[in-house]
């Protein structure tokens, strides 16, 4: 409750008003999405203005279904519909949401996943956080990003990773699991992966708990990206 | 992977935005889709599916004012326009989630979230379609009622080790269930539950549990489940029939109430929801769920004339026993009866009901005039006895009027009138004193008879349980009052000092008092057990 015995509970406002703007967003995107494919770039620099605009206005949507979801979470209002999933199926929705940020940057998509890999855990939770990592690797990356997933040590592994310059040395030399809420609230930064890592903890089985781990190198030598799943 | 043939497919895009339409249109033409039929509202749907069949429908959940792509989808489904061989896919600019929720019950084939692309369409359309023609055998066996055929079927589909295995397995769990084939469905959910608590599996094992009798343990799980997983409707449901079968009506509407809470916007839910209230005698929340459900109505092919009726009735009743059920419930109801006529097309019957019911608020308002008027107007329109809930809304019109003998008088004719309607009956026998059909008669003897051995073997707490179940049922019933009065002239004989069981006592013959004379049969019986008072007291 706040602390000025203010009739207003300021979170709901909040958390009210970020639905709206979503809404507005997802709605600005879907007119973008079609004035982009009536009238092509003609040039490269219409190109990527469009590719800006159409960038910004995805990263403000995944932001505010993030926000929103926190908020949900925060009052245990968010439930966790757990079921099997084919890998395959989430992971090329995600691709194909992101299709024309990838095809306006000319990026080169190497994906990587068994047709029959099948796990157990809440698809439109696990969808929003690769959709947001996928968008932030589109920012980012130079040429290319590698999606992929894999069974390692009986848990589901999905990779994100690009070429691009990498994640910065103070994010890598956190201890794994912890980006800390202070942090969070001082507008500073990371709530995408803030985000991540709280989706990845909802996820439970037995004495095991799903986590994220963040990396530089890998195969395409940018940020390395792994959800790991119980 | 076989390709689904683009071109053989009907396809219906439903959009309020022709900018919507036309884009997904020509992104179905690229794929090489050459029929499709686009609507830009709800009532252009409906149209179109009358007319024809279609292999898919992309529906928008916001279709402007009025209906959404959801309440489309509800009527479809409701008049059998479309089957399991369309798909239905819901498309929306929410992320899925909210509208999941609030949809459960009539869920979509599947969810598209706006911004739509080419390739997100096709992705989706290829999976379903495969999904549709692997499952097809299976549905055809089920709309013949062919539940072994079905039950073969999905047992080769679940073995199969692919993506159909799960939701094979899903749906033959609940074929076993249908066909009686306990032992089997309860292997099933068992070897589920071995890899991971799914929550389908485990109330597929909890209905197991529940139809064997093992009520309270499934209860335990079912509790377990909706405490776990609060959105997961069906689980809601079979819980409330647990407490249903142990006989806890309090649980029931609890249960009904959690249900309703997770899904507001449910027009069957917040029905059911006024029906086990009404049984519970909460007026109050009766009230509510079912101005909710007239509210709902508007949109949903579930709206019915009834549901104003019966929130006038319930009104009227609020009104009669003095609680509050809204500021100003008289005029609300008036103005739900008002909508009643605009929105349907109303039989004699029911348009009787609505005079009448208009009637007793005015009657209760202290307006005899407008009610003796609307009573007048019933009456041309349904001269004859022939509809008893017509009769019976006549008879508690007058009773509102204080016009009691002509009720009575009334109560009288109609017992004759309709000796050979057992459900007409059933209906007469809550304003009689002694229910006059077969059923309602078995149940007050089974009742009684069940009290009457509790009572006997001095255990009064639990024949007062009893009688009280019946009296609910009966309020009238002066048999039963008296058998009331009579196991609290045991319990306070055990303990004469029992204050609350002398105030139940002098209430209950209070209310007996007022219900017979000296010319009743049971008059006796009431005039000795009044006098063990006395001997109490003294």
């Amino acid at each position: 409750m706040s602390k000025n015995d203010s009739p207003i509970d300021f979170s709901m406002v909040l958390a009210s008003s970020v639905h709206d703007m979503k809404n507005s967003v997802g709605m600005l995107l879907a007119s973008l999405e079609s004035v982009i494919s009536d009238t092509p770039p003609t040039n490269d620099v219409q190109a990527r203005r469009f590719t800006t605009l159409h960038y910004e206005a995805s990263r403000i949507n995944s932001e505010l279904i993030q926000l929103l979801t926190i908020y949900r979470m925060q009052d245990n209002h968010l439930p966790v519909h757990i079921d099997e999933h084919y890998l395959v199926d989430v992971l090329e929705d995600q691709v194909a949401r992101n299709h024309m940020l990838i095809e306006t940057g000319a990026l080169q998509l190497q994906f990587n996943c068994d047709d029959e890999l099948r796990w157990y855990f809440d698809s439109d939770l696990i969808g929003s956080v690769v959709h947001n990592i996928l968008v932030n690797s589109i920012r980012y990356t130079k040429t290319t990003i590698a999606v992929s997933a894999e069974l390692v040590d009986d848990l589901l592994c999905i990779t994100i990773a690009d070429d691009g310059p990498g994640y910065p040395d103070d994010m890598l030399r956190r201890p794994a699991g912890l980006i800390d809420e202070g942090e969070v609230s001082k507008g500073e930064t990371h709530l995408g992966l803030y985000f991540a890592e709280r989706i990845a903890a909802l996820h439970k089985q037995h004495n095991r708990e799903g986590y994220i781990q963040l990396a530089n190198g890998g195969d395409l030598g940018g940020g390395v990206f792994k959800l790991f799943l119980p | 992977m076989a390709e689904p043939n683009y071109a053989k497919l009907r396809i219906l895009v439903a959009d309020d935005f022709s900018s919507f339409r036309n884009t997904v249109n020509s992104m179905l033409s690229g794929l090489g889709v050459a029929n499709v039929v686009m609507a830009a509202n709800a009532n252009e749907m409906l149209v179109q599916c009358e007319r024809a069949r279609f292999d898919i429908i992309l529906s928008d959940y916001n279709l402007g004012a009025g209906r959404t792509g959801q309440h489309v989808l509800e009527e479809l489904r409701f008049r059998k326009l479309i089957d399991q061989a369309t798909l239905f896919i819901l498309v929306s600019a929410e992320s899925s989630r909210n509208i999941v929720m609030s949809t459960y019950d009539c869920a979509p084939d599947d969810y598209l979230m706006k911004p739509l692309t080419t390739k997100m369409l096709q992705q989706r359309m290829d999976r379903l379609l495969l999904q549709r023609s692997v499952m097809a055998p299976v549905y055809r066996a089920l709309q013949k009622n062919d539940l072994g055929a079905a039950s073969e079927l999905l047992i080769d589909l679940s073995l199969a080790e692919n993506r159909y295995s799960t939701s094979a397995q899903k749906m033959l769990g609940s074929v076993f269930v249908s066909m009686g084939e306990w032992d089997k469905a309860e292997r099933l959910y068992t070897r589920a539950l071995e890899v991971r608590p799914l929550e389908w599996a485990q109330l597929g094992l909890a209905k197991v549990k529940q139809v064997r009798g093992e009520l309270e343990l499934a209860g335990s799980w079912l509790e377990k489940i909706v405490d776990e997983n609060p959105l997961y409707l069906p689980a809601y449901d079979v819980l409330a029939d647990n407490w249903g079968m142990r006989g806890d009506s309090h649980n029931v509407q609890f249960t009904v109430q959690r249900a309703v809470d997770v899904s507001p916007m449910s027009i069957l839910r917040q029905k059911q929801l006024a029906i086990v209230a009404q049984e519970n005698a909460d007026l109050v929340t009766a009230a509510d769920a079912l101005r909710k459900t007239v509210k709902l109505g508007q949109m949903s092919c579930h709206g019915t004339v009834n549901d104003h009726l019966n929130f006038a009735r319930v009104s009227a009743l609020g009104v009669e026993r003095d609680l509050n059920l809204g500021s100003n419930v008289s005029s609300e109801a008036l103005a739900v009866l008002k909508q009643a006529e605009e929105r349907y097309e109303l039989s004699d019957a029911e348009q009787a009901q609505v005079h009448l019911l208009n009637g007793r608020i005015h009657a209760l308002n202290n307006q005899p005039d407008l009610a003796i008027k609307a009573m007048a107007e019933a009456e041309r329109l349904q001269p004859a006895a022939e509809n008893i809930d017509v009769e019976l809304e006549c008879v508690s019109l007058m009773l509102a009027l204080k016009q009691t003998d002509k009720a009575e008088e009334r109560l009288q004719e109609l017992a004759k009138l309709f000796a050979d309607d057992q459900s007409a009956l059933e209906k007469l026998d809550k304003f009689l004193n002694e229910p006059a059909s077969d059923s309602n008669r078995a149940v007050v003897a089974e009742i009684n008879r069940e009290g009457i051995d509790l009572y006997n073997q001095s255990q009064f707490d639990a024949a007062l349980d009893c009688f009280e179940k019946a009296r609910k049922l009966f309020p009238k019933h002066v048999g039963i009052q008296l058998n009331i009065v009579q196991a609290l002239v045991g319990k306070l004989k055990i303990d004469d000092t029992d204050e609350l069981a002398l105030h139940e006592y002098q209430a209950a013959l209070e209310l007996v008092a007022s219900l017979i004379d000296s010319s009743h049969p049971q008059f006796d019986r009431y005039n000795r057990l009044r006098n063990r008072v006395g001997a109490l007291n003294a």
